[in-house]
């Protein structure tokens, strides 16, 4: 057996991991007051599934992945428990972070436009990764970078290349390659299709999910793209304004809806006209997310809810799992069905939009 | 690439010979006389005459123009009016003591200056690393190159009498290269070499820290810290990438400092070029310090070339056509 081979064999062993974020707070320090970005999130992701974390630009997605690899500025104030496999990796020490971080837990970056250094060859960025954890020859370590490359589909030759000379897909698909380098048990993917067109997103999406198939990985997938989520999570977990409103398996979430956010979330996405019935026009949540800095006293989402009461104004609701495994955070839940049919009109939220 | 060389080589000439033109038509220009300065008194007209002939001041200014490029394209500088030797041999042994205080100097204070930028740039941003590095690295390097030379000279050699004050060497017996290697010389050399540094030193700190302050928060670096490496080798990224803007401004300023240790071999009286070239000046020794002006002039834009092309070796993103 060659050394490559065994190299394979043993980071292959690798089960894949399971996360449990507990009552996670976040919170940046500002000359205006703290900035609560984060507040009071719990997930857990079950080992070999994927977790879609959704929500609109600003809600704090980024946020939970950054506080779950430490990587958040020295300023911030982070709190709660980030479990992997039953260890709290939050408030590690350096050290014992360095050995968690890409062997455990790696990281698929947001914007791969920046996210590789402009002067090293790519194939030494991921040789990098690989020889921080493994004491390896040099050369072995390129060849498991040139596996990975094969693995995302670009040529080992190009491992040679600038990332300037690659275009936003193939940075991209380096990315997830050098995401990949170690098997490590966790993939944490951040919007890793932002930046990229519609038929090279599709096309990433899919590799992401062969690769899931394949290597059988826990992972969390933040994105705002709901048809993304659908095709390709079990479980999703909608965030608005720092705080989680929904969670649940991506069929129930996506489909029966409880949270009025969800709801108007599902309404804003374009959805393929089936033939024999109207074309359904997009319809937008009126107003904006609330100023974290002097955040409203009951529901974030009251300002902008069409169905929103006294009590929601005045009282935070909590995150209420029903029997079935599907929470949500809304005083009034149990009228959901009730919501989604007023939901699909856009009156309902236009007559919103009159009212702020 | 060799295309690119050679057009900038091309470029190089031009860029000389205009230098030296102004500077020929700069010292001629001037309202001065160097008969009246260097001539003896009491000397006949005729011998005036045929000294102002020798040295090439006879004829207009064209004339002496075509002269004066005829001989430089041959490698001929003229003689000087002072030394009444070649000016060639009295440059030749300055450009050595120059280079002992100028190439150490100039490497030690880049090297120090970016080692400790990236330090700072690393630290903790508002702490105390940071605070007191950019104070003192600002302080340095607002002050001119005599005021550094003269406290050094105060503390270190007055006060202290810890190294001598000027000069290269005690008289002794040994001559020629043998000097360069005694305790003596290095006795001597310290001061002005620590002068250099001292004066090279900030700019390239202050440099090398905002580049590093600026690439800290650059995506790639987060990326980097993720993938769990020691903290050593993630700012070794973010100077990797630093030295960029550094490389663009270091070879420029070589030269340019090479002309600003003048004031530091005048302060310590080290016979160099720079030296030498303001004595030329207060003569009104054209041929020496047209020579020395030569000099400086072809340090320079060798020094951009280098630059140039060593940018290009740094930074994958350059192409060279």
């Amino acid at each position: 057996m060659t050394a490559l081979q065994d190299l394979n064999a043993r980071l292959a062993q690798k089960p894949a991991a399971r996360l449990e974020v507990k009552n996670l707070c976040v919170a940046y320090g500002t000359f205006r007051g703290p900035f609560n970005a984060i507040d009071n999130v719990s997930f857990t992701v079950e080992p070999g599934t994927t977790l879609g974390l959704v929500g609109e630009s600003g809600c704090g997605k980024s946020t939970v992945v950054k506080a779950i690899m430490n990587l958040l500025p020295e300023a911030t104030t982070v709190t709660g428990d980030v479990l992997l496999n039953g260890k709290n990796i939050l408030g590690l020490s350096d050290k014992a972070l360095q050995q968690v971080r890409w062997t455990q837990i790696s990281l698929i970056t947001q914007s791969a436009m920046n996210s590789l250094d402009p002067v090293l060859c790519i194939g030494d960025q991921i040789v990098e990764s690989i020889l921080a954890h493994e004491k390896i020859p040099y050369g072995l370590a390129w060849a498991r970078a040139a596996e990975m490359f094969a693995v995302v589909g670009l040529p080992a030759a190009r491992l040679r290349e600038f990332p300037h000379q690659f275009s936003g897909g193939m940075r991209q698909r380096a990315v997830i390659a050098m995401a990949l380098s170690l098997n490590a048990g966790m993939l944490l993917a951040d919007e890793p299709t932002t930046a990229l067109d519609p038929i090279m997103q599709d096309q990433i999406m899919t590799r992401i999910r062969g690769i899931h198939e394949h290597l059988r990985r826990s992972m969390i997938l933040v994105t705002h793209d709901i048809a993304v989520v659908s095709e390709t999570c079990e479980t999703t977990a909608v965030m608005y304004a720092g705080k989680l409103v929904e969670s649940g398996a991506t069929a129930d979430v996506l489909q029966r809806p409880r949270h009025p956010y969800t709801m108007g979330l599902q309404n804003a996405f374009p959805k393929l006209p089936v033939r024999g019935t109207s074309r359904q026009p997009l319809i937008s949540i009126p107003g904006t997310v609330p100023n974290l800095l002097m955040p409203p006293r009951g529901c974030r989402f009251a300002s902008r809810c069409p169905f929103a009461a006294a009590l929601c104004h005045a009282e935070q609701p909590e995150l209420i799992q029903s029997s079935d495994g599907h929470a949500v955070a809304c005083h009034f839940a149990e009228r959901a069905p009730e919501f989604r049919l007023a939901a699909r009109q856009a009156e309902t939220w236009r007559a919103k939009e009159a009212a702020i | 690439m060799r295309a690119y060389i050679l057009r900038r080589l091309a470029q190089a000439v031009v860029v000389v010979w205009a230098v030296t033109t102004i500077m020929f038509v700069m010292f001629r220009v001037m309202p001065a006389d160097p008969t009246a300065v260097l001539m003896e008194r009491g000397m006949t007209d005729a011998a005036r005459e045929t000294l102002i002939a020798q040295w090439g001041l006879s004829g207009s200014l064209w004339d002496q123009y075509l002269r004066y490029m005829g001989n430089l394209l041959r490698g001929d500088f003229g003689s000087s009016f002072f030394y009444r030797k070649p000016v060639w041999e009295v440059l030749w042994p300055l450009i050595g003591n120059t280079l002992w205080i100028a190439v150490p100097g100039l490497l030690l204070g880049a090297f120090a200056g970016a080692a400790l930028g990236m330090l700072v740039g690393w630290s903790k941003r508002g702490g105390k690393i940071e605070r007191g590095g950019i104070f003192l690295a600002t302080i340095i390097r607002g002050a001119p190159s005599f005021v550094i030379g003269i406290a050094l000279l105060t503390v270190f050699s007055s006060t202290l009498g810890w190294f001598p004050g000027f000069g290269m060497g005690d008289p002794g017996p040994t001559q020629g290269f043998a000097r360069y290697l005694t305790l003596d010389f290095l006795h001597h050399l310290a001061l002005p070499l620590i002068a250099v540094i001292i004066y090279f030193l900030p700019e390239n700190l202050l440099l090398m820290r905002s580049g590093v302050v600026e690439n800290r928060t650059e995506d790639y670096i987060e990326l980097v810290r993720a993938k769990g490496v020691p903290s050593s080798r993630v700012a070794w990224h973010a100077a990797r990438n630093s030295l960029l803007p550094l490389i663009t401004w270091l070879f420029p300023a070589l030269a340019e400092t090479i002309a600003g240790i003048v004031v530091i071999e005048i302060v310590f009286s080290w016979p160099g070029v720079g030296r030498e070239l303001v004595l030329a000046v207060t003569r009104q020794d054209y041929p020496l310090a047209q020579a020395a002006f030569f000099l400086l002039a072809v340090m320079i834009v060798l020094a951009n070339l280098a630059a140039d092309l060593t940018y290009g070796k740094l930074d994958p993103r350059v192409v060279y056509k």
